[in-house]
């Protein structure tokens, strides 16, 4: 092993849905049970929602609801705008929710009902964190790893660090690139990749580009 | 397991072998009402083995009944679903007692119990008292509307349990003391019905049930019941013979427990009159590799239907990469992610529309096959549910947090 170098340990996170037993029916309900929920089910409808491919029209829960089942799209897209991946803390995306909400509920007082069945059920998670018994210890293991490892890695890596360690905006796989290999201008290509923007998988396929960018410059000697 | 290895997510595979080093030795019992027939058993008769073979001490007890008891679960079984139905205070009595009587001939002894559905839930109260173990409920139905009453008596006994899991959100019922959790039925993508085929297989039941090749297929396999909209489905294809000339096949088994299904089916038939490219199939419930072949040969495959429990024959669907059609009803949005692994729809002429459009953009409809592949892959096989069964057991050890290092 290279010496002195902490070896990247890859995990995983597998999420199972749990049921608050909560629901609502107009846009009225949804801010109180926004207000009263406590920051799990806030997590889970938007933070998590990366968990899902990114593959539907809003960017969280909250606003997919609004815009298919309210069928108010300006909403939607004012709340689907809400970035919880640069805010501080949950109670932050809390009040960004209720704040564009009220200015909704401002202009249209009396949001209609949705049709039964549609309601918007409030739920959260419970996680179950594992090592996936890959490692890397250098530049090259790691790039094969990233090739490798489940969609859920690389989101429990690249999405949920951002909340788990705090620091509103960085991921594990650039502060390992730069704490650990002391690659800061490379650490921070990968803190350049939008997460808000892509698929898990288009993640993965950004973070490869831009480590085969490097170790191809660093075989030619033009870089650090 | 291995057997599933390139086929399942590797997360949910490394997730059950842990679980099961955690768990080893340990018991886990699985207590339903019939030993064939229905997903259920399916599903059973899979898990336990592949338990087995990862160390858990996994048993699968049938409670027995007779037919006055099995009336009555039917009955609750289609009251919990929202159709009225009368009950006496006797028949709720006797369906305690049957539970009682079971009581005392099955070993419920487990270290985790798993009763399936209604008609075993009143064992909860045989539970021993003295032995910490879990009790989780599983309820394979649609709860969402049920008729009260009934709802009100089956919940004295389900509100005793540790845990209840139920397919889709709005199913859960809010019960204060019971940690409730969603998790969605899956497919086994080894057995008959969904393993691969080969080409001399697919063409031995296309000739078998006298299917020609020689125009695109649209398909909708499910029981003949009102449900299904059999009739909106031939309609949607009248659409589109229109400009695409096709066949429709619509395969399924007769509703035996539904008076009504002789009738539909009869409908059916007429509605469909003299139409040579419409093919009605009635099959045996066991003819998994037939419907697995029409699935593979057919180019479109809908999943039409007005209501809904989770419309598993979906996933199927998908795993085999078909660009899919779907009522937007009980789970079927839940697989079908509009746009993106199919299309939902709430109309005949919607249906229609859809599938001329999958029809003329076939690089469309084969991008969206492989995507449904893919959702399939990571959400509805048979190991994401059993990797499901394993956590929640192990949770139970940690209630009230949300996040668990293994």
């Amino acid at each position: 092993m290279e010496k002195g170098i902490e070896p990247f340990e890859f995990k995983q996170c597998i999420s199972i849905v749990k049921s608050t037993g909560k629901s609502a029916k107009n846009l009225g309900e949804l801010r109180t049970l926004i207000s009263k929920a406590g920051d799990e089910p806030i997590f889970h409808h938007t933070h998590q929602y990366f968990l899902k491919g990114h593959i539907l029209e809003y960017a969280n829960d909250f606003a997919e609801w609004a815009g298919v089942n309210l069928e108010e799209r300006a909403l939607a897209e004012r709340l689907s705008c809400i970035d919880p991946y640069i805010m501080k803390s949950v109670s932050a995306v809390r009040k960004e929710l209720i704040r564009e909400i009220d200015s909704f509920l401002n202009d249209f007082p009396e949001p209609r009902d949705v049709v039964t069945g549609n309601e918007f059920y409030l739920n959260e998670t419970v996680s179950l964190v594992f090592p996936v018994g890959v490692s890397a210890k250098n530049l090259a293991e790691f790039l094969v790893a990233v090739e490798h490892i489940d969609e859920g890695s690389i989101y429990y890596h690249f999405f949920d660090s951002r909340v788990r360690l705090g620091e509103g905006v960085v991921d594990d796989f650039s502060r390992w690139i730069e704490h650990g290999l002391g690659k800061k201008e490379l650490a921070n290509r990968i803190r350049a990749i939008d997460p808000f923007m892509h698929s898990i998988e288009r993640i993965r396929e950004h973070i490869m580009e831009v480590i085969e960018e490097h170790v191809r410059a660093e075989m030619e000697g033009v870089t650090d | 397991m291995k057997q599933y290895s390139g086929i399942s997510p590797k997360g949910d595979l490394l997730l059950i072998r842990k679980l099961c080093e955690k768990l080893e030795g340990k018991s886990f019992l699985h207590v339903n009402s019939t030993r064939e027939g229905g997903g259920v058993a399916e599903i059973l008769h899979r898990m336990i083995p592949l338990l087995k073979d990862m160390g858990i001490d996994a048993r699968w007890e049938v409670i027995e009944g007779d037919a006055e008891f099995f009336d009555f679960t039917k009955k609750t079984h289609n009251a919990l679903q929202g159709n009225p139905e009368k009950f006496t205070k006797k028949m709720w009595d006797y369906y305690y007692e049957v539970n009682k009587r079971n009581s005392k001939k099955l070993d419920l002894s487990a270290d985790a119990v798993l009763i399936h559905d209604p008609q075993p839930a009143p064992l909860i109260d045989f539970r021993q008292k003295s032995k910490k173990n879990t009790w989780m409920w599983r309820c394979h139905i649609d709860v969402s509307r049920p008729i009260q009453s009934v709802w009100t008596n089956l919940r004295k006994y389900v509100q005793q349990y540790d845990t209840a899991i139920f397919s889709v959100s709005k199913f859960a019922k809010s019960m204060p003391k019971v940690d409730e959790f969603i998790v969605t039925p899956s497919i086994d993508p080894l057995s008959d019905k969904n393993r691969e085929l080969t080409l001399e297989e697919i063409n031995e039941v296309s000739e078998r049930f006298g299917i020609p090749r020689d125009k695109p297929i649209l398909l909708q396999v499910s029981r003949f019941d009102r449900f299904k909209d059999p009739i909106g489905v031939i309609n949607a294809y009248k659409i589109v013979k229109k400009y695409n000339d096709c066949r429709l096949i619509l395969a399924g088994s007769p509703a035996t427990d539904d008076p009504e299904g002789e009738a539909i089916l009869n409908e059916v038939k007429e509605y469909a009159g003299t139409d040579d490219d419409i093919h009605i199939l009635m099959m045996p419930p066991d003819h998994h590799k037939e419907v697995n072949a029409l699935q593979r040969m057919s180019d479109v495959i809908l999943q039409k239907s007005i209501k809904e429990g989770f419309g598993l024959t979906v996933s199927e669907a998908m795993w085999k990469e078909k660009p899919v059609i779907g009522g937007a009803v009980g789970g079927i949005p839940l697989q079908i992610v509009h746009g993106f692994t199919g299309f939902v729809v709430y109309s005949a002429e919607g249906a229609a529309f859809r599938i001329r459009q999958y029809l003329n953009n076939p690089e469309m409809a084969s991008r969206m096959g492989r995507q449904g592949k893919e959702y399939v892959r990571n959400n509805f096989l048979l190991t994401r549910q059993i990797r499901d069964n394993l956590s929640l057991w192990y949770l139970s050890s940690f209630r009230g947090k949300n996040v668990i290092e293994l």
